[in-house]
């Protein structure tokens, strides 16, 4: 008597239909196979943990998704401070300001726009577009303000415009 | 106005990662849930026990053509590989592995842990065999050696953390087959270099090798009177059929898999001639 039940082992029973849902989910934004399998080992080893605390998360393979989600922002935080050193930053464009834009995304060609771009830029644009998540939960996964996430949003897509434009017009470079 | 990056959306599309990683995966995850009070996180490692003088801490494959084997055995063994150095090293299989290019050796270069690499050197070269002079390597201070009958090996003090698998997984080497063309000759050299005894196996001039009372890790044993002295790994596997039909159909040779006291098994040819069993054990 008295025994609970290890919620670990729920989590065990749920493996096999949630392992294809979270890999997939990492594969088709990081697109790289070893990436995905690490950040999907990464996923359920937290998620062993998070099932063990009080009060304990509702397991469903939505969730996990959502583990998944925290797992690719860390990863896109680690490859920002990597490359921090790297890169020039600087932009003279001041953020707020953007000119319309009609045009009808060519989605190969997008999703290779998307991953040449910083890790910052990969993170706000995946998880708004590609997610379809709300600003207040992007800046909540981002650990930024909503304003500070409005603002680096609309940087992501100009980056990501320009880079567009730039590759319709000469793709092979 | 519409808004282009709408475009951009993209469901969550279920993909069936690679059997070996889902196999090794849940293996993890079910030692976390089984024993929370470890830090499973930070790799297999936890699961092991230290290394001892005699065991077999690393190996290396050595082929004609890394690239080639790389392919191979990623497709019957699920391997993944990390750049490092001039090799291949396996990702996340204990004891480490690494796939070395440019050699007609054509098996494995094992490198047995020992207390003092210097003074296990001096013990090569008295037993009649060549060693070089130590030099520091990603696991640990090392000495290439040959024994008599021209095998190469290495020596080493493994750098902190060296551990042995306590339970082979898949893809993994579970059992070592040293082929020697003089068994007795061999027993007399690993005895006086590694400390090594040696116990009768199951078959003639066979023996199971041990170190401080205990087997070797991984279990090993020497098998005389064969044709060259080559080391030949036992690799775990979870379905034996289906890696041996794996292995026929990328271009390699199996025997049908046979039943044996610890398992079943199955001696392979790689797509390049470098020998291997495949096991299927206990269950």
């Amino acid at each position: 008597m008295g025994v609970e039940p290890d919620p670990g082992h729920a989590l065990l029973d749920l493996y096999e239909e949630a392992l294809p849902q979270v890999y997939g989910y990492l594969l088709a934004r990081c697109r790289r196979r070893a990436l995905a399998e690490d950040l999907t080992a990464e996923t359920f080893l937290a998620a062993v943990e998070a099932v063990r605390r009080a009060p304990p998360p509702r397991l469903t393979v939505a969730w996990l998704v959502g583990v998944a989600r925290n797992k690719l922002v860390d990863h896109w935080r680690r490859a920002e401070r990597e490359e921090r050193g790297l890169r020039l930053v600087g932009s003279s464009w001041h953020d707020g300001f953007e000119d319309p834009w009609d045009e009808r995304l060519d989605a190969l060609l997008a999703r290779e726009v998307l991953a040449a771009l910083g890790p910052h830029h990969q993170a706000v644009l995946t998880l708004r577009y590609l997610d379809g998540l709300p600003v207040p939960e992007i800046a909540e996964c981002l650990g930024r303000t909503v304003h500070a996430t409005e603002a680096l949003l609309v940087r992501a897509r100009r980056s990501f415009r320009s880079a567009y434009d730039e590759r319709k017009e000469d793709p092979d470079a | 106005m519409r808004d282009p990056f709408e475009a951009l959306r993209e469901d969550v599309v279920p993909v069936e990662p690679d059997p070996g990683f889902a196999a090794r995966l849940r293996e993890r995850l079910e030692r976390a849930v089984l024993d929370p009070t470890r830090d499973w996180r930070s790799e297999n490692m936890t699961t092991a026990t230290r290394l001892r003088q005699g065991d077999i801490g690393f190996a290396s494959l050595w082929v004609p053509d890394a690239d080639r084997a790389a392919a191979f055995y990623r497709e019957v063994l699920g391997w993944r590989y990390a750049p490092d150095g001039q090799d291949l090293r396996i990702e996340e299989v204990t004891p480490g592995l690494a796939i070395r290019g440019g050699e007609e050796h054509r098996g494995l270069f094992l490198g047995y842990v020992v207390d003092d690499v210097t003074r296990a050197a001096e013990r090569v070269r008295r037993a009649g065999g060549r060693a070089g002079e130590p030099a520091r390597e990603p696991y640990g201070l090392a000495v290439r050696c040959e024994d008599r009958q021209g095998l190469p090996f290495a020596v080493y003090e493994p750098a902190a953390e060296a551990r042995a698998a306590a339970e082979p997984r898949p893809g993994e080497v579970c059992y070592l087959t040293i082929d020697l063309v003089d068994a007795a000759e061999a027993r007399e050299f690993y005895g006086a270099v590694l400390g090594w005894e040696f116990v009768p196996g199951s078959v003639p001039d066979g023996w199971a090798v041990r170190t401080g009372g205990a087997e070797v890790r991984p279990m090993t044993g020497l098998w005389g009177g064969r044709e060259r002295s080559v080391a030949v790994p036992m690799y775990s596997v979870a379905d034996i059929g289906a890696a041996v039909a794996r292995v026929r159909e990328l271009g390699g040779t199996g025997t049908d898999p046979q039943g044996r006291p610890y398992g079943i098994e199955a001696r392979c040819l790689d797509d390049q001639g470098t020998p291997f069993y495949l096991g299927q054990l206990g269950g």
